[in-house]
């Protein structure tokens, strides 16, 4: 188990039920960890779902063109860190 | 391993390319085309492992043992297609004969401001349906594909049309998936080849030619994300200098309910892979994947 913040395990959740993930509960996800290849093997289709998610629940849109997309997307903490900044 | 073909080094040495580029270039076509024998022979004889999978593949699409002159006629297609790609690139499609069937199921999209996504195949030439669409300016597309694969030759490709070069989408990256999904907001058309199952990929189990072959679930998922109509497109070469360009809505909306979400993508795909069935055999020779297509541990 991990320390995550209140906002950490909301987005968590948010990751586990907008892809299905099914291996996986949202306490479970370190917040430093990498999301996608080694760390949580998310891959491009699941950003895009995700990306979808956020929207829906947050109101904030992530595009490509956005230079931070990828920074945005490391971990758990920045992705959080992000939507924190944003909403 | 299905993701040989990506590490599969290529054959024929950066010289013997310019060379032939040359030719093509300032002899012609009629001329370049002369050197497609010889270069198949040395496939032929040199390409073992294509070779076999050439073989294996007819003896299923002609239903009877194919024979060294069918696999001869497999491999001329495939270097005639890629020599037509110097001449496509080159944007001079007026050497060519394209007839094209049911191009407005694209472009009553496009005019409607609605993005779409184009699932092709290793099956004849994208590049038919690619260089007009970008020299002619009618058709605003995107094409996803891994960068670096057939390296030398893909250099000397973008060198000949750098516009078309900028079309290319690199798969593989984290944000790959949203560039896809900003081009179709933005009204484009992305294409993509969804023939081939690659590594880790998710794929799904499809019949194609009577038994059971990974296809890559990816392209059927993501239109199942972005909501878009998917169209099937195929470019055969028909021999000579005739191409016959086909599209065919395979979906408005592809829907998969996810309780069951891997049956509802099998069945998808399966009806993609039917549609190639039917276009492979119209022009057998136009299969382009040679390696063991059939491999259960890929």
């Amino acid at each position: 188990m991990h320390n995550l913040s209140a906002k950490e395990l909301e987005v968590a959740e948010l990751i586990v039920n907008s892809l299905n993930l099914e291996d996986i509960r949202a306490e479970e996800i370190a917040p430093d960890a990498p999301l996608f290849r080694d760390g949580l093997g998310l891959d491009s289709i699941d950003a895009l779902e995700l990306s979808l998610g956020i929207k829906q629940k947050y109101g904030i849109q992530l595009r490509a063109e956005d230079e931070n997309v990828n920074q945005i997307f490391t971990s758990l903490s920045t992705l959080t860190k992000h939507i924190q900044k944003n909403s | 391993m299905s993701d040989d073909w990506v590490s599969q080094k290529e054959r024929g040495t950066p010289f013997a390319l310019r060379l032939i580029l040359w030719i093509a270039q300032h002899l012609g076509r009629g001329f370049a085309r002369l050197f497609l024998y010889p270069i198949t022979l040395y496939f032929l004889l040199i390409a073992k492992p294509q070779r076999m999978a050439s073989q294996q593949y007819l003896n299923r699409i002609l239903g009877r043992p194919a024979t060294l002159s069918d696999v001869a006629r497999h491999i001329h297609c495939f270097a005639s297609t890629i020599l037509d790609r110097v001449f496509l690139l080159a944007d001079r499609s007026s050497e060519f004969e394209i007839k094209r069937h049911n191009p407005e199921e694209v472009y009553n999209l496009i005019d409607q401001g609605q993005g779409c996504l184009l699932l092709g195949a290793h099956l004849g030439s994208f590049e038919v349906l690619r260089a007009p669409a970008i020299n002619e300016r009618k058709l605003p597309l995107k094409i996803l594909m891994y960068p670096n694969h057939n390296e030398q030759i893909s250099k000397i490709f973008m060198e000949l049309n750098p516009e078309v070069a900028e079309t290319v989408l690199p798969l593989g990256e984290m944000d790959t998936m949203l560039r896809v999904a900003d081009a179709v907001a933005d009204g484009k058309a992305v294409a993509m080849l969804g023939d081939r199952a690659i590594g880790s990929e998710k794929s799904v189990d499809c019949r194609f030619l009577g038994k059971v072959a990974k296809f890559p679930a990816g392209p059927m998922l993501l239109a199942s994300v972005l909501k878009v109509p998917v169209i099937l497109f195929v470019g055969l070469h028909m021999g000579g200098n005739r191409y016959e360009l086909y599209f065919e809505k395979l979906a408005d909306r592809v829907v998969v309910d996810r309780k069951q979400r891997d049956a509802d993508l099998q069945k998808w795909v399966q009806r993609y892979a039917d549609r190639l069935e039917h276009y492979a055999r119209k022009a057998p020779n136009n299969w382009f994947n040679f390696y063991d297509f059939w491999d259960k541990d890929a």
